[in-house]
């Protein structure tokens, strides 16, 4: 060594820079997340890629032309070119962008109003406000279109009429009862959470000297808003737009409810159909047309932020947030809040949970009221014999299962977000960081059937170091965690963006490792973005069901599974009596969350 | 990584706009790309088994597979004092099953049979196909007794041709058996149950429709309800075997109206059924359970198209609902809740001493039975009474003719999808 020559500069900064590389955590984790999104989404992506290109035996139902085994372009061509493609994909699609930007158009509207009157003005009772916006989300949002319904049902699908329609003796159009219109406005309120947890931690963390300073030098407040809050705002509000905007096309339960009556069509009822009809190669080529469409709206994203990705708020300089007084609008704007998000949020609830107490259906006569759905034995004249929730003897089981997936789950969920998010960030102008942004948005596109059907095949038998997963409740944290990537990291990215990256150059400086300037640095100053993810991923977590169906096995029963079974029989009493279980839970994890998580959490998430 | 060539790892141009820069954003597709090929060239080393859809591996393991079915099949002669014996040594049973019943007769079960834990999956019977197949492809043999619906023939083509299921018929129960699940079908049925016509009781006296084609005519314009045939395919089949047995569609339509029929661009008078039903204004809702809300919640004078054993509902949801038995040509097509072994089952001896279970033991009269044999489904059993005012012999249905639904199927699909 000794006596090799002198490298010449060229080569000498080539490989600094190598090293630099390697020693750099950067690039590290960028490629430890690269391997794990290659191994959980890339290579379930590639299967169904070439699932769509080959015959197999079960197209001779569509063809006599299949060859199993050879390429073929029929299922592309199919879908995309034929009679068929009209009524099977393109009218689909059109509703489903129609869809998709609206509901974020409108989630937007609502969750940036709830965050900014939360984070930056002295609205009281920012708690019960924050608490109430998260409410929407704990309840299935099918649920919310059955309430929807129960307001606004017209004589088109018979039944007991609306309450519009029987006591003010309205007719509602069509248009209001069924497909678009209720479709946009029951997803947006279900999802707008997502924009106020994004867009709230972020305006919480930004220095209202940045403000202070503009309306100094003369600023209006429009222009403050319009040049420093709206840019600073940007990467959160985009990240919102395109996460909400995926979760909308992709949803099922809502557009099946209220979009069948009127033939309203999306592409994920399409391909739930396909699903179910067993024409699993057509619905395939319509959960990749998915995917195409996200990663447009992530190249549209990406470019409209173009350059300007980052703005720094947190910059370790004390921030003082001064709130915008309100004035006389303080108590109108407050009360005007609550009392519409108890109308969205508590009033189904109450309805929910009343139920659950009723032996039959819709009678308050005092000799209705029963325990019988929570604790009762059996009894032969009630739902043919079957107990009450709590005396199910599976029902601790799925609860211990639920619990367990949900919390190690949401833990790693966020963690993994923050990391990935941190590659994201920092690694913003790599082919790496930019890689890992756009691969960690597929899952919300995989159906989640199709994810777990493959997950099988590849978690049934160890694979070098990986052991054999399938029918442990190991699988279903790891196919949760997965399917949150999208959300998560999109968190932790927008997360990391706000840290300067003059804070983390001090510490190199002061000699810290990259490991405690994770620990000491990064995760504190991130914790309101993560406690948010934690919370949401838990929530998803303990809703769950399309994903983990195909990879329960009776001891990795959930409480959602266990729901299944009652839906199926027609036990709506005990069907809600377990949601009511799962909101608690939820609920208590959330009080929890809120206690420990102290004052960053409150003074993020509103209150003093 | 390639142009991660600013001066030090942190990069640093967190406040400047860097402008033209981001015009590597799409490479980044390009590289997703590379690394994609790369990921399908090893993967190919390690695996051809399908892995997406399910499919192709069927051809693969058929013969092997087909064997241990034969065995299986032969081997019904066991006695059940023989068969709780063995199954005690096994200790338990895994049930996968599409029907909440498995669950009732579960309890029951464990019971009568102290020592032997039944343990039950509820599936999606289409799911069911994945999920058992992917298993067993990857070599494991998890479920021992299976419980499903058809799925317009899939489950025949793809799960009981290749020998995934397998039928199973004790032999001392098998003369009691009912055609044509005795021989003649991919297994034996359980229960079974159909789609047909509902009406409100309050509004009409007797049956307002005699005729499939009653529900094309004015009288019932906008007012003929379904649960959307796109998302349940047993739904689907009844309109499948409707195209399948058009001339039977043919001659009703002939009976009621007192011509031949006349075709509108269809092919067959199935699909003129399907084509005049649109047109005549039906309404597509999700469910069955939304159908029977739709017509039974309140006086109506519409009809809908319902699961017959959602009668035994009724008092629950507080419908004034009937079915009706006897439509031209004929009432349905039923749709079967079939018993299988599992293919290589872990615990076979108490796989079938839980299916002579459910199956009503020898004399039928075992409680097992109890939770199929409801209002609204039949036991295809000689000896068991049904509760049914119409008897399964009685009951005037098509024949489930897997094979020909199988291949029917996505063409009826496709041409009601083109009705929208």
């Amino acid at each position: 060594m000794l006596h090799k020559p002198v490298l010449n500069t060229r080569q000498a900064r080539w490989l600094n820079r190598c090293r630099d590389a390697l020693r750099n955590p950067l690039y590290l984790i960028g490629a430890a997340a690269l391997l794990f999104l290659a191994y959980t989404i890339v290579w379930p992506v590639l299967n169904l890629i070439w699932s769509t290109f080959v015959w197999k035996t079960q197209d001779a139902r569509l063809t006599p032309a299949a060859d199993p085994g050879h390429l073929t372009l029929y299922h592309w061509s199919r879908v995309l070119a034929s009679d068929m493609s009209w009524s099977l994909f393109y009218k689909p699609v059109l509703n489903a962008l129609s869809v998709g930007v609206t509901v974020s158009a409108l989630s937007m509207v609502f969750g940036c109003g709830l965050a900014w009157l939360v984070t930056r003005t002295d609205v009281p009772l920012k708690k019960t406000i924050t608490f109430l916006a998260i409410i929407p989300y704990l309840l299935p949002s099918w649920m919310l279109s059955q309430a929807w319904l129960t307001f606004f049902k017209n004589s088109k699908i018979g039944g007991t009429p609306g309450i519009l329609l029987s006591v003010l003796h309205v007719t509602p159009p069509d248009w209001l009862a069924y497909g678009f219109v209720p479709i946009v406005l029951t997803l947006s309120i279900h999802d707008s959470v997502y924009f106020f947890l994004l867009v709230g931690a972020a305006l919480s963390s930004m220095n209202s000297q940045l403000e202070e300073a503009a309306e100094m030098a003369g600023a209006g407040r429009m222009q403050v808003l319009r040049r420093i809050v709206f840019p600073l705002m940007l990467p959160s509000v985009l990240s919102g737009f395109i996460l909400i905007f995926t979760k909308a096309v992709s949803s099922y339960g809502v557009p099946a409810l209220l979009g069948t009556p009127v033939n309203f069509y999306m592409i994920s009822t399409m391909l739930y159909s396909s699903m179910r009809s067993r024409l699993t190669t057509e619905a395939n080529v319509l959960s990749l047309t998915l995917m195409l469409i996200t990663m447009l709206a992530i190249y549209l994203n990406q470019r409209l932020l173009g350059g300007r990705r980052s703005y720094v708020t947190v910059t370790g300089k004390g921030s003082a947030v001064t709130h915008v007084p309100l004035g006389k609008w303080r108590l109108p704007a407050a009360a005007g809040t609550v009392a519409g998000m108890a109308l969205i949020a508590v009033v189904p609830f109450i309805v929910l949970l009343l139920q659950t107490f009723l032996l039959k259906d819709g009678s308050l006569s005092p000799d209705n009221f029963t325990l019988h759905y929570w604790a009762g034995g059996s009894d032969p004249n009630i739902n043919t014999g079957e107990k009450g929730v709590l005396q199910n003897p599976i029902f601790l089981l799925a609860l211990k299962n639920s619990l367990i997936i949900a919390g190690i789950a949401s833990v790693a969920a966020a963690v993994i977000g923050l990391l990935f998010g941190y590659a994201v960030a920092r690694g913003k102008n790599t082919a790496m960081g930019r890689l890992v942004d756009q691969l960690a948005f597929f899952p919300y596109f995989i159906p989640g059937i199709s994810l777990a059907a493959i997950y099988i095949t590849m978690f049934a038998k160890p694979v070098l170091f990986i052991p054999a997963l399938y029918g442990t409740i190991t699988i279903i944290i790891l196919i949760t965690v997965v399917k949150e990537l999208p959300f998560t990291v999109k968190a932790g990215g927008a997360a990391m963006m706000q840290i300067g990256p003059e804070l983390e150059e001090a510490a190199v400086l002061g000699g810290a490792s990259w490991f405690t300037r994770f620990r000491r640095l990064l995760l504190p100053l991130s914790r309101k973005s993560l406690l948010s993810a934690f919370i949401l991923v838990f929530i998803g977590a303990m809703k769950e069901m399309e994903l983990i169906i195909m990879l329960v096995t009776p001891r990795t029963e959930t409480l959602t599974t266990l729901t299944f079974y009652y839906v199926e029989k027609g036990y709506d009493q005990l069907t809600n009596v377990v949601l009511m279980i799962i909101i608690a839970i939820v609920v208590a994890v959330y009080a929890l969350a809120v206690k420990f998580g102290k004052a960053d959490l409150t003074k993020g998430w509103g209150g003093q | 990584m390639v142009n991660a060539g600013e001066k030090t790892g942190t990069v640093r141009d967190t406040y400047a706009p860097k402008g033209k820069r981001t015009t590597w954003s799409w490479p980044g597709k390009a590289a997703a790309l590379i690394l994609g090929t790369a990921l399908l060239l090893t993967a190919c080393g390690q695996g051809e088994g399908g892995t997406a859809g399910a499919s192709d591996a069927s051809a693969k393991p058929a013969g092997t597979v087909q064997s241990a079915g034969d065995t299986a099949e032969a081997s019904g002669s066991e006695t059940p004092e023989a068969l709780y014996e063995q199954a005690k040594k096994e200790g338990k049973v895994i049930v996968y099953s599409t029907s909440g019943r498995a669950n009732d007769a579960a309890e029951t079960f464990m019971k009568q049979y102290p020592g032997i834990k039944v343990e039950v999956s509820k599936v999606k019977s289409d799911e069911m196909m994945d999920k058992v197949t992917k298993e067993q492809d990857a070599g494991q043999f998890n479920p021992d007794v299976i419980i499903t619906k058809e799925v317009s023939g899939a489950v025949e083509e793809e799960m009981v041709k290749p020998g995934r299921y397998v039928k199973y018929l004790p032999e001392d129960l098998a003369e009691k058996v009912d055609e044509p699940y005795r021989t003649q079908a991919e297994g034996y049925a359980n229960y079974l149950e159909f789609r047909t016509i509902f009406y409100n009781t309050e509004h009409y006296k007797s049956a307002p429709v005699t005729n499939w084609w009653d529900l094309t005519t004015p009288e019932f314009k906008g007012k003929v309800y379904t649960a959307d045939p796109l998302s349940s395919p047993a739904f689907m089949d009844l309109f499948t075997t409707m195209v399948i047995h058009s001339d039977d569609m043919a001659a009703a339509y002939k009976e009621k109206f007192g011509k031949d029929i006349e075709l509108h661009g269809t092919e067959n008078a199935g699909y003129e059924f399907i084509q005049q039903l649109f047109d005549n204004g039906l309404v597509v809702l999700k469910g069955s359970d939304d159908v029977l809300d739709a017509i039974g919640k309140a006086n109506s004078d519409a009809v809908g198209l319902a699961v017959s054993g959602d009668v035994s509902k009724v008092e629950e949801k507080g419908w004034s609902i009937l079915p009706i038995y006897d439509i031209k040509p004929k009432t349905s097509v039923p749709d079967s809740g079939y018993l299988f072994l599992a293919n290589k089952t872990p615990h076979p001896a108490g796989a079938k001493l839980f299916i002579r279970w459910m199956m009503g033991e020898k004399d039928g009269q075992g409680e097992g039975m109890t939770p199929f044999n409801e209002v609204g489904s039949w036991v295809p059993r000689s000896d068991v009474k049904t509760k049914n005012e119409v008897a399964f012999e009685d009951l005037n249905l098509w024949v489930f003719d897997g094979e020909k639904l199988y291949f029917e199927a996505p063409k009826v699909r496709d041409f009601w999808i083109k009705q929208k």
